[in-house]
């Protein structure tokens, strides 16, 4: 479960390396030599040292600084999973939602529903939070920028 | 056209002498403060990555107002989080707790405060002066440079990703070279040939950085919320005490605030180091310094002053790199120099070489917009204290309409909601199995830059621009220098944690 980002990494590097072989020099020297070759032989590198049990030294407690914040899990398995299913579950609803309804429309909607149901807010609060999303999105974007934002595809986008 | 250092910094202050681009300095400041003080989860890449794709259809200056004006003023603000709530801030205002906390709960929260934003203006000012200074000490370097020169200083800065990923270095290497290979996707502007476009339009320039920003930071950020479930669950220390008492102590401790604020801007400066120590640094310079250091850990306003001050003059270090020699030390610099590739210029040589009254616009809003984020922490210490109380359930919605708008408003295309979605998936999985993000960034940042510097080289020499002097001089250069790094961080790591 742990390498499946790192496969998934191998199966673009391997085909970055197969899909540019064929081009001329100058166009695959970076997407390939430098890139994806050096890419496949590290992501390689990768899965030997998780195969041979070599966990990072902030696994093995010792060791220095990261560039990025890790996540650990803080949270029973079940538990972190459903929430990541669920959020990600609104968040590409929300995707859908503006290109089937527009932006004026899916994202007071996704605050309003989101900020009822996942959140349980009260009516007021939601319906507030969904009227300043109106007037963001509307009121600045829309009537003060003149930004026009494409109807969804309901809607004759 | 190139001009003298004192008509550049003159055009530089006359650039940012506009309405528009003190109120953009002015939402810039408001949104740090916000930053700074809301609940866990947000963060200066996310606020970047939201931004990005507002602020690059913008003129350069008034943009560069809003994002630095932000990023400024939420490390001054940074310590309302360590010393109401006892909750370490962003990184660079971890340490405060340690005395910040203690001080809060015995009702000296004000004063505390009061030398946070003292001491935080400080150090803003002494990096926005370091900085200042090495535009000129820099420049006649700068000038030597040509492509081939510029290849290797950019490849130092892609070098930096094994040692900036620290525990992971493999995997931060994996995830540059991702970047490099998602930055060659789009027509190759020397060859014309279609790379990785699929017959799809929107990838004939390439996948916006600014959209794979936003959902590289911003989802895993929102997904943090919607996991934990919380805003900021304790109640806040009682703020009581003076402002005005922080001040004194921060003009009395002037001269620790100005050798922390030294040790900040070399944090900033050399590559590697990274700001998640600077504050723990000063703080253990404090700590071992000081004649009497009982009182540390207890509530000892030193031993908030040091990292207070240490991490404002970081931002002025980081800079330095970012605009002199065009590699980021971090995520913040990392999305600030997509702002201003898409803006037209290449940060780095060329930069300082052609635009030289930009260099120094940034130079003047680093240090005006310093000054305004402290008064604004004086202003309205005990209002902002409210703001740390926003629950998830408001935070989770303001950063999925501001990732889907701020996505969707780059080409207005649902494609652009497609790469969103994918890239936040993307984003989610690599903090999720510990593939640093930033060294993404680095990758897709830098990899157009090395590939038009490379393609010149070999356009105009062929092979023996390797044996130029000033390349061999500069390779050598990154080597010891990555190398030293590398020791360092090895060597020092176990000593700052034990701080």
């Amino acid at each position: 479960m742990n390498n499946l980002f790192t496969y998934f990494l191998f199966f673009i590097f391997l085909a970055a390396t197969v899909g540019g072989w064929g081009w001329p020099y100058i166009a695959k020297l970076m997407p390939v030599y430098v890139a994806a070759i050096p890419g496949l032989i590290l992501v390689v590198a990768q899965l030997a040292r998780d195969a041979f049990g070599k966990a990072p030294a902030a696994e093995t407690g010792g060791g220095s600084i990261d560039m990025d914040e890790v996540y650990t899990a803080q949270l029973e398995s079940k538990v972190e999973v459903r929430r990541t299913l669920l959020f990600f579950a609104w968040f590409i609803g929300g995707a859908l939602g503006i290109w089937l309804l527009g932006i004026v429309i899916a994202l007071p909607v996704l605050v309003l529903l989101y900020a009822l149901i996942e959140g349980k807010e009260s009516w007021t609060t939601s319906l507030v939070m969904t009227a300043c999303t109106f007037l963001l999105i509307w009121g600045l974007f829309e009537y003060m920028l003149e930004t026009r934002w494409p109807a969804g595809l309901l809607f004759g986008y | 056209m190139e001009m003298s250092l004192l008509d550049a910094a003159i055009k530089g202050l006359t650039n940012i002498l506009h309405l528009k681009v003190f109120l953009a300095m002015m939402l810039g400041v408001s949104i740090g403060t916000f930053t700074a003080v809301a609940p866990q989860g947000l963060g200066m890449p996310l606020v970047y990555a939201i931004l990005l794709p507002v602020v690059v259809r913008w003129e350069p200056v008034t943009g560069m107002a809003l994002l630095i004006g932000a990023s400024s003023v939420s490390a001054i603000c940074a310590a309302y989080l360590p010393i109401l709530f006892g909750i370490p801030g962003g990184s660079g205002s971890q340490a405060t707790v340690l005395d910040g906390y203690p001080m809060g709960k015995r009702g000296e929260g004000r004063r505390a405060l009061g030398a946070s934003f003292m001491a935080g203006g400080m150090g803003c000012l002494v990096g926005t002066f370091t900085l200042a200074l090495a535009i000129p000490a820099a420049q006649p370097l700068i000038y030597l440079m040509g492509a081939p020169e510029l290849f290797v200083v950019v490849l130092w800065g892609l070098s930096m990703v094994a040692v900036l990923a620290g525990r992971r270095p493999i995997k931060g290497l994996i995830a540059a070279a991702f970047g490099l290979l998602i930055a060659t996707v789009g027509q190759q502007g020397q060859s014309g040939i279609m790379r990785f476009v699929f017959d799809q339009p929107y990838l004939l320039d390439g996948i916006p950085l600014s959209i794979i920003a936003l959902a590289l930071f911003g989802i895993p950020s929102a997904l943090d919320l919607a996991l934990t479930k919380i805003g900021v669950e304790q109640q806040p220390a009682p703020l009581k005490g003076s402002l005005l008492d922080g001040v004194k102590d921060t003009l009395r401790e002037w001269w620790l605030v100005l050798r922390c604020s030294f040790i900040g801007v070399w944090v900033g400066i050399v590559p590697g180091i990274g700001s998640q120590v600077v504050d723990w640094l000063a703080y253990g310079h404090a700590a071992q310094t000081s004649k009497d250091a009982r009182n540390f850990g207890k509530g000892d306003v030193r031993g908030v002053i040091a990292p207070e001050s240490a991490n404002d003059a970081k931002d002025g270090g980081d800079l330095v790199t970012t605009l002199l020699l065009g590699f980021p030390q971090g995520v913040v610099t990392a999305l600030f120099i997509v702002a201003l590739l898409a803006w037209g210029y290449l940060p780095g040589p060329e930069m300082v070489k052609k635009n030289l009254d930009i260099v120094y616009s940034v130079v003047w809003i680093q240090g005006i917009s310093g000054v305004i984020g402290t008064l604004v922490g004086f202003v309205l210490a005990a209002q902002l204290a409210k703001l740390a109380e926003v629950r998830y359930s408001v935070m989770v919605p303001i950063i999925f309409i501001f990732v889907l708008m701020g996505a969707f408003s780059v080409n207005r295309d649902p494609i652009d909601l497609l790469v969103v979605v994918v890239f936040g998936i993307i984003g989610y999985l690599m903090r999720r199995f510990g593939y640093p993000r930033p060294a993404m960034i680095l990758g897709l940042v830098l990899g157009g830059l090395m590939e038009t510097y490379l393609y010149r080289s070999m356009a105009s020499y062929g092979f023996s621009w390797l044996a130029r002097p000033s390349v061999i001089v500069l390779l050598s250069l990154a080597a010891i220098s990555f190398l030293l790094t590398m020791r360092a961080r090895l060597k020092s790591s176990p000593k700052v944690q034990a701080a």
